[in-house]
């Protein structure tokens, strides 16, 4: 009896601690806002915002910011990859007014038309983008969507322990790096530096290319230690491993952590990565979303997103508001011959299924 | 000669051999082995309490002691939301799989239903099935056949349907050798089945229900992959807030938040564990 | 062997003790039963559905009859998947059990006073984060961690040893995720264990080994029947813990189901890599019923 009093003690007791604060729903909505004048764009949808991103790519403090000026009520949500978002999105679980999808998931969503089309006339902010990051090949024009951040795929060495010059895939992959080498865990990337060291343009994943870039793939993977999309800097930092091909927010992360590391475009080309914010067809506050797009595309909204998370700024007006410290980290921002040699991913559709079977049955044998 | 060594040792040798080979030296043995399995328990949390001071920002080296962790945690709003309802989340769950599972093993156990077989094999199916298919299957359930927005009630019903069963398990197996004896005796006192049930069954079953119910809770408090398919904006969970942070490096604010948890937890076991044992001596 | 204890999958009563249910034990019943139904049956026969079915470009269910995704399935990669994923589950449940046992038993002959307070301290690690959990795990087994440092400093080995992203990590991953699932429900068939008995076996002149294998195991059984199941069963689809642990180079099939959701666009092939794993259980079960009726 008396374990059954202590346990009920204690459960009751932590039920209370977790249910004593009971979470008001409203309140996870609503910041603290101030009575303020509605710009023109929010006149008739109800004060609300729905956010559905990648996690740790809105810093709260911008969007309670937001929040404060223009009196909406924002509720994030997050994922972790692009087809959870979809999986979601498509299943009609929520009603989301902002997605954040990378660059091929926009192309694929504008094809089955699944997102509305925006209007700049609401976005001045635009202005402040970088050209090279506007009328991109995956929405020509900008039509639905806006460039929040980019970024590279790089490869990162430990100087200490990697004694010669790395500046290709090819001298990743190399015997003597057996067993310390860490990659992405994501198949599309894997065969993409692979048709890269080939010369084939990423987004030709044909069978026969496919068969082309086997060889070799099955040469390198049997080299690497490990597979991590969300934080192959563990690996690095650990003294696991010595190379690494990561993204270029993990790079510019170890660069900051120690100056050991080194970071190198591959002289092949590499992935360059576009993510945007864009409004679905189901969005029950496009006028909002579209406030907020703008907000983001504030030189000092920018720049403080810039600071929590090191990726690649496509703002310029925002980057001119960078320290030269953050300007100067390799991994952030690529020279812009780098930049030239870097490749969009588009959607490849249900190729998509053969390349990630290629890859795993090469991880298997 | 026998006699002298006898008066000699106060210990009979006979004694000797039982201390030696009975019971108790298995206890001491088991008791030895528990202290070291409880040590490989609580490596990793000795080392996530003492990150929680660590003054770097990545966890991999300690840099210095820093108490920032902790006052930082306390005006992130959106991290203490978070578990605010993972508990609200885990208790909700906890009770209503502890409940689903006694109940359903009892019933099984005590009478003859139909397609008891087909129920025991029912049953295993959250476990067997891997958590994406159950959280897509549940959010095309919730979304499209019933209409329910998505929210807390989503999520504690996907919870409880993946807990219910370690708690049916649990108690089953408790079950198994119950003397009938015993709820006859009862029910020829005069108690009604329900009685009986309350009076004499749940008691005997306790350990396995107060089993079951960590169990549950447990698992509740963790829960990443069906919580991502079948959870609001609202009722975002730490796990949730949790996974995306391995990006940007694990904050040590969890860390942080962790040891809170595990020190209030045992300040309530202690704490618990005193009143008892007052009211026992009062 | 004489006295060997059913396996209690479903346990029932003596079939004297059982009744047929009356009115009231169906309303009692009644709540499992929809509950079955509605979030454990539709769902699963959805998921049966859709692995029948093809999928568009962008991934979502295309409602035509095919078998391909069944056939695709039977390739070796993915078998082999799936074997090394019930490898490393059997091999969790047994050091599970040699490692949780004696420390359930322990804990259900304690005094009672302590048995609440041990029980609480064997779940509250696991109350922590599981990411933070694991990644503290990965700073301690990794080149620059603590183990190699003793390892290296005590001069059993000249060099680190790659403990980190190897089947040893993920094995010891899983063990640490399920050891509470393996106690839990020993020590609740272990406190019901009569003291008086266990004393009598031993003073009836059994040696501790006899006295243990043939007595106090076979009346625990039933809780460690129970605990293997609840390792087992969970630690096949199980993959976060693999794959942090193992590095991701060791895919299992939990991972793999998963990547068809993502990266792999192909949901319909998820689906029916997850209801083959669903037919070979119902499959294992079935024969085990058969077994035990034949003894």
């Amino acid at each position: 009896m008396k374990t059954k009093h202590t346990l009920m003690a204690a459960l009751t007791a932590l039920a209370l601690v977790g249910c004593g604060k009971a979470p008001d729903p409203k309140a996870a909505e609503e910041t603290p806002t101030k009575q303020a004048e509605a710009t023109p764009a929010l006149s008739m949808e109800a004060p609300k915002l729905s956010i559905f991103c990648w996690s740790e790519y809105i810093p709260q403090s911008v969007i309670d910011e937001f929040s404060q000026e223009t009196g909406i009520a924002v509720s994030v949500e997050n994922y972790a990859s692009n087809e959870e978002m979809l999986a979601k999105l498509l299943a009609g679980g929520g009603s989301y007014d902002i997605i954040q999808p990378s660059e091929y998931v926009v192309g694929a969503l504008i094809k089955e038309d699944l997102l509305m089309p925006i209007d700049h006339s609401k976005i001045p902010n635009l202005k402040n983008l970088d050209p090279r990051f506007v009328n991109m090949s995956f929405d020509p024009g900008n039509k639905f969507s806006v460039p929040f951040m980019a970024g590279s795929v790089g490869i990162v060495v430990n100087t200490e322990m990697v004694t010669e010059e790395i500046k290709s895939f090819s001298d990743v992959f190399q015997d003597k790096y057996a067993g310390k080498i860490v990659v992405l865990d994501d198949a599309r990337e894997i065969v993409s530096w692979g048709l890269q060291s080939l010369g084939i343009p990423v987004n030709d994943v044909s069978d026969e290319n496919l068969a082309k870039v086997k060889p070799v793939i099955s040469k390198w993977l049997p080299l690497v230690k490990v597979y991590d999309s969300d934080s192959p800097k563990t690996a690095l930092l650990n003294g696991d491993v010595t190379i690494g091909v990561v993204w270029g927010g993990e790079g510019a992360i170890l660069l900051n952590a120690d100056k050991k590391f080194k970071w190198v475009i591959p002289a092949e080309g590499t992935h360059l990565f576009v993510d945007s914010l864009a409004v679905p067809k189901t969005a029950k506050h496009p006028g909002n979303a579209q406030a907020f797009m703008d907000f983001i595309l504030r030189p000092e909204i920018s720049a403080k997103i810039s600071e929590a998370f090191p990726y690649l700024n496509p703002n310029l007006a925002a980057r001119a508001l960078l320290t030269p410290e953050q300007l100067a980290n390799a991994a952030s921002f690529p020279t812009d011959e780098e930049l030239a040699k870097m490749q969009t991913f588009e959607d490849i559709g249900q190729q998509a299924s053969k390349v990630d079977e290629m890859v795993t049955s090469l991880k298997v044998q | 000669m026998s006699a002298v060594a006898s008066s000699l040792f106060p210990f009979k040798l006979r004694d000797a051999r039982r201390w030696l080979s009975g019971p108790r030296l298995q206890m001491s043995l088991f008791g030895a082995w528990t202290a070291v399995v409880f040590a490989f328990l609580y490596i990793p949390i000795v080392l996530l309490v003492v990150f929680s001071f660590n003054s770097s920002r990545l966890n991999i080296r300690w840099e210095g002691f820093s108490l920032r962790w902790y006052g930082e945690l306390f005006a992130n709003k959106t991290l203490i939301m978070a578990f605010q309802n993972s508990m609200l989340v885990a208790c909700a769950t906890t009770v209503l799989a502890t409940v689903l599972g006694t109940i359903g093993a009892w019933m099984l156990y005590r009478y003859r239903f139909p397609f008891q077989r087909a129920i025991g094999l029912l049953i295993f199916v959250p476990m067997v099935m891997p958590e994406v298919l159950m959280g897509v299957s549940l959010l095309v359930l919730f979304v499209q056949l019933l209409n329910l927005p998505l929210g807390f009630t989503t999520l504690i019903i996907a919870h409880t349907t993946f807990c219910f069963p370690f708690v049916l398990v649990g108690v089953q197996a408790r079950l198994h050798g119950l003397d009938p004896a015993m709820e006859e005796a009862a029910m020829d006192l005069g108690a009604t089945p329900v009685q009986a049930f309350w009076k004499v069954i749940v008691p005997y079953l306790m350990p396995a229900i107060v089993s079951g119910a960590l169990m549950s809770f447990t698992l509740s408090l963790d829960e990443y992959i069906v919580s991502v398919f079948t959870t609001g904006a609202q009722s975002q969970t730490l796990p949730l807030k949790v996974f995306g942070m391995a990006k940007v490096g694990l904050n040590p604010q969890l860390n942080a938040l962790s040891t809170l948890f595990i020190v209030g937890t045992f300040v309530i076991l202690i704490g618990s564990e005193i009143l008892t044992r007052n009211k026992k001596h009062t | 062997m004489a006295g060997a204890a059913p396996i209690p999958i479903g346990a029932t009563g003596p079939a004297s003790y059982r009744r047929k249910p009356g009115l009231v034990a169906w309303l009692v019943l009644a709540p499992l039963l929809i509950w079955l139904v509605l979030f454990i049956v539709i769902p699963t026969a959805m998921l049966v559905m859709v692995s029948f079915a093809e999928r568009d470009s962008l991934g979502r269910v295309v409602y035509n009859f095919t078998f391909d995704n069944y056939l695709r399935a039977f390739d070796w990669v993915w078998l082999k998947v799936l074997i090394d994923s019930v490898w490393y589950a059997f091999l969790t449940t047994v050091i599970c059990m040699a490692v949780g046992f004696p420390v359930a038993y322990f804990i259900g002959r304690a005094p009672v006073q302590w048995r609440g307070i041990l029980l609480m301290l064997v779940m509250v690690p696991f109350w922590t984060s599981f990411l933070i959990r694991t990644y503290a795990w990965i700073t301690i087994l990794s080149r620059d961690g603590i183990v190699n440092g003793l390892l290296v400093a005590s001069g059993i080995f000249a060099e680190p040893v790659t403990l980190l992203y190897t089947p040893f990590a993920i094995v010891l991953g899983l063990v640490y995720n399920f050891l509470p699932f393996m106690i839990l429900p020993i020590y609740t068939s272990v406190e019901r264990l009569d003291g008086a008995m266990i004393e009598a076996a031993y003073d009836l002149g059994a040696g501790p080994t006899r006295a243990f294998a043939q007595v106090i195991i076979p009346l625990t059984s039933p809780g460690i029947t129970a605990g293997a199941l609840l390792v087992f069963i969970p630690s096949i689809a199980m993959f976060a813990i693999t794959t942090l642990m193992g590095g991701g180079a060791n895919p299992t099939i939990g991972e793999v189901i998963f990547k068809q959701f993502t990266s792999g666009r192909n949901q319909p092939f998820g689906a029916a890599l997850g209801t083959l794993l669903l037919v070979i259980f119902v499959v294992a079960l079935w024969l085990t019923r058969r077994q035990r009726e034949q003894d």
